[in-house]
């Protein structure tokens, strides 16, 4: 039964998926890599809100072949139980006419086993694709590193000509996606160097966060993090740089 | 010989499971195990986790980097702050994560204060660590409340900690945000350490609002250890996983002992901890719901039993702890019963009723006079206890 129903569920949910980004168009930001997507995602949805975007991220772990389409279409999941994908089937369809779709989508990519970048990228074309880090964390359902690197050049290779890509500069590996993208390159990062990085100069914990120094065109501005680890300087270093593009 | 066990005592809830494995009916109210078995969800995350051949090695000593980072997040929706990096660690069940803590933040000879009755285990991982517990007695007429000037009367220049269960076990019942920060300002005075073991937090059956937790304090981030545990929530008791979290001044201390412990938490079960984290909130719902109607029944039942019990209505976890209202019961004579109230009346009702319980007095000295029900168990069990009891005692 599940052989036959995921299959069927999944091209359903896809092409719902796919009609609903050609009727309202929405700008389409990716956040992909092995760790930290949650909290970047998290980041650029918070600087567009505060920009007064209309924007929508997807909840929780929504960002696998079945996870996307519904963040995409904004609706829960029936999980492993079939009563409770039977109501979801009925919403994906009526999620064809909505109401207030946003102006921007950020996406979180999950990627573990290779060819899952391909498919994700088979719904969503992306303006701008983010690449946080990418470490041995779901190393071990590829043949090798290359392999790993391999779903990311992808992701490099298929954001837009006019978008962006957004690279942790610090990460050899994520690095080296420069040479794939056709779209301009921002990197972000603490060992930074050129002018248009987005550097991360300085962490200081502080009893309620982090106070982050960020330095970008020659300008180094603060900002107060009311969450602690290096982890949310790299969020807010990504977002920054996000809402830069879109907002120039 | 034995000196660092001679006076640890095997727990009296299992003593209790013991005895009653004699009898081939008996009906079990003691053990605190969830009826339910772990929702599929988690169960498939499992199977894809051996699938993909992913849980045969170690992970980090402080657990899989996605699980931390899942944790940080479901900590953040509740308000609470921490660097998964740094300050999050999974345990091989919540108990060993108290032991680590323990024996991080304490030197032999310590003194740690537990409001009591609370859960059995903490006094002997107390004087595992070498330290002497001090227990301290909630107050059953204010429904099972702190008495903070109790508190302040135990801290001597030896205490350490405080060290509570919230909400509480045996009692059902929850400490208040303004009994909490009570607690907090001792603490701040005395410079002590608060630890916060919260493996009962999802269940919550009248007000339908989140428990408060000090570790959403950010002031009081260098003094408290918070404990989750996925037993309770997610029908987990066998997979032996929770996980701590606290400053990462504090963590980076207890991450040595729990690596010295157990290396890391079994691997498979932090696979079904991400299962619980990313999929289980509609299973927690259902529990709540199922436990709030079988916190109904059994109160239901001990109502029905008020010449026997009396009890403060719980709120939350899934046992009530009711008074023994007489101490003249009749049970014959009981073999190797230990001279108090509530052993005499669970080995009692044991041998009469075939129903177990566990004496109160396990929880604590405040504890005697008392007994724990677990209504974990089915409605079903559940009735055919108290038809058992009702026989007994009559209505």
């Amino acid at each position: 039964m599940k052989l036959i129903f995921k299959p069927i569920l999944k091209y359903y949910l896809k092409l719902i998926a796919k009609l609903v980004l050609v009727i309202y168009r929405p700008k389409i930001i990716v956040v992909a890599g092995s760790v930290n997507k949650t909290f970047v995602r998290d980041e650029i949805r918070r600087a567009l809100e505060k920009a007064g975007k209309s924007v929508r991220a997807n909840p929780r772990n929504f960002n696998t072949e079945i996870g996307l389409p519904l963040a995409i279409l904004n609706i829960s999941s029936g999980y492993g139980s079939y009563r409770e994908w039977r109501p979801v089937i009925g919403k994906a369809f009526r999620a064809i006419w909505q109401k207030n779709y946003p102006d921007y989508l950020v996406l979180e990519l999950g990627v573990s086993s290779a060819g899952d970048m391909r498919y994700l990228l088979s719904i969503v074309a992306p303006e701008i694709s983010v690449v946080t880090d990418i470490t041995q964390r779901y190393l071990e359902s590829f043949p090798s590193m290359n392999d790993l690197v391999a779903e990311y050049i992808y992701l490099a290779k298929k954001t837009k000509k006019n978008g962006a890509v957004i690279l942790n500069g610090d990460n050899l590996r994520v690095k080296e996606l420069t040479k794939k993208a056709i779209a301009p390159v921002q990197y972000f990062g603490e060992t930074c160097e050129k002018e248009d990085d987005w550097r991360i100069v300085g962490i200081e914990r502080t009893g309620v966060g982090q106070v982050v120094e960020i330095r970008h065109k020659e300008k180094t501005e603060t900002f107060d993090v009311p969450r602690f680890g290096r982890h949310h300087a790299f969020a807010l270093a990504a977002a920054l740089a996000v809402d830069t593009i879109i907002n120039k | 010989m034995f000196e660092r066990t001679k006076n640890l005592r095997l727990s009296v809830i299992k003593q209790m499971e013991l005895r009653a494995s004699r009898f081939p009916d008996v009906i079990s109210l003691a053990q605190g195990v969830p009826s339910f078995d772990t929702p599929e969800c988690i169960k498939r995350r499992v199977e894809l986790a051996l699938k993909n051949g992913v849980v045969a090695k170690y992970s980090l000593s402080p657990g899989l980097s996605e699980l931390r980072e899942l944790i940080e997040t479901k900590l953040a929706e509740d308000g609470m702050f921490y660097d998964f990096e740094k300050e999050i660690i999974v345990t091989a069940g919540s108990i060993e994560g108290i032991t680590a803590t323990l024996f991080a933040i304490t030197n032999p000879g310590d003194e740690v204060i537990i409001p009591e009755p609370t859960y059995t285990s903490y006094r002997e991982v107390i004087l595992l660590a070498g330290c002497q517990p001090v227990f301290v007695s909630l107050d059953e007429e204010k429904g099972w409340a702190f008495e903070l000037e109790k508190y302040e009367a135990a801290i001597t220049e030896k205490t350490k900690a405080i060290f509570y269960c919230n909400p509480n076990n045996p009692t059902g019942t929850i400490y208040s945000k303004e009994q909490l920060m009570g607690l907090a300002k001792l603490a701040e005075k005395h410079n002590l350490y608060l630890i916060s073991d919260e493996v009962y937090k999802d269940f919550i059956f009248d007000s339908g609002e989140k428990i408060f937790s000090l570790a959403q304090l950010p002031e009081l981030r260098k003094r408290v250890i918070r404990l989750f545990s996925f037993s309770k929530s997610f029908a987990m008791t066998g997979w032996r996983v929770a996980y701590l979290h606290a400053d990462e001044s504090i963590a980076r201390e207890i991450l040595k002992v729990h690596d010295s412990l157990v290396t890391c938490a079994p691997v498979i079960s932090q696979y079904a901890a991400m299962g619980a984290l990313e999929m289980g909130d509609k299973d927690i719902e259902f529990f709540n719901h199922e436990y709030k109607k079988r916190r109904d029944l059994i109160c239901c039942r001990l109502d029905k039993l008020s010449h026997v019990f009396s009890y403060v209505k719980p709120t939350s976890a899934y046992y009530v702890f009711p008074r023994i209202l007489k101490n003249d019961f009749d049970f014959g004579e009981l073999k190797d019963c230990p001279d108090s109230l509530s052993w005499r009346f669970a080995i009692g009702i044991l041998e009469r009723a075939q129903v177990a319980t566990v004496p109160g007095v396990a929880f604590g000295p405040g504890g005697e006079g008392h007994i724990r029900m677990s209504f974990g168990r089915s409605e079903k069990d559940i009735n055919r206890a108290f038809d058992r009891m009702e026989k007994i005692f009559g209505t």
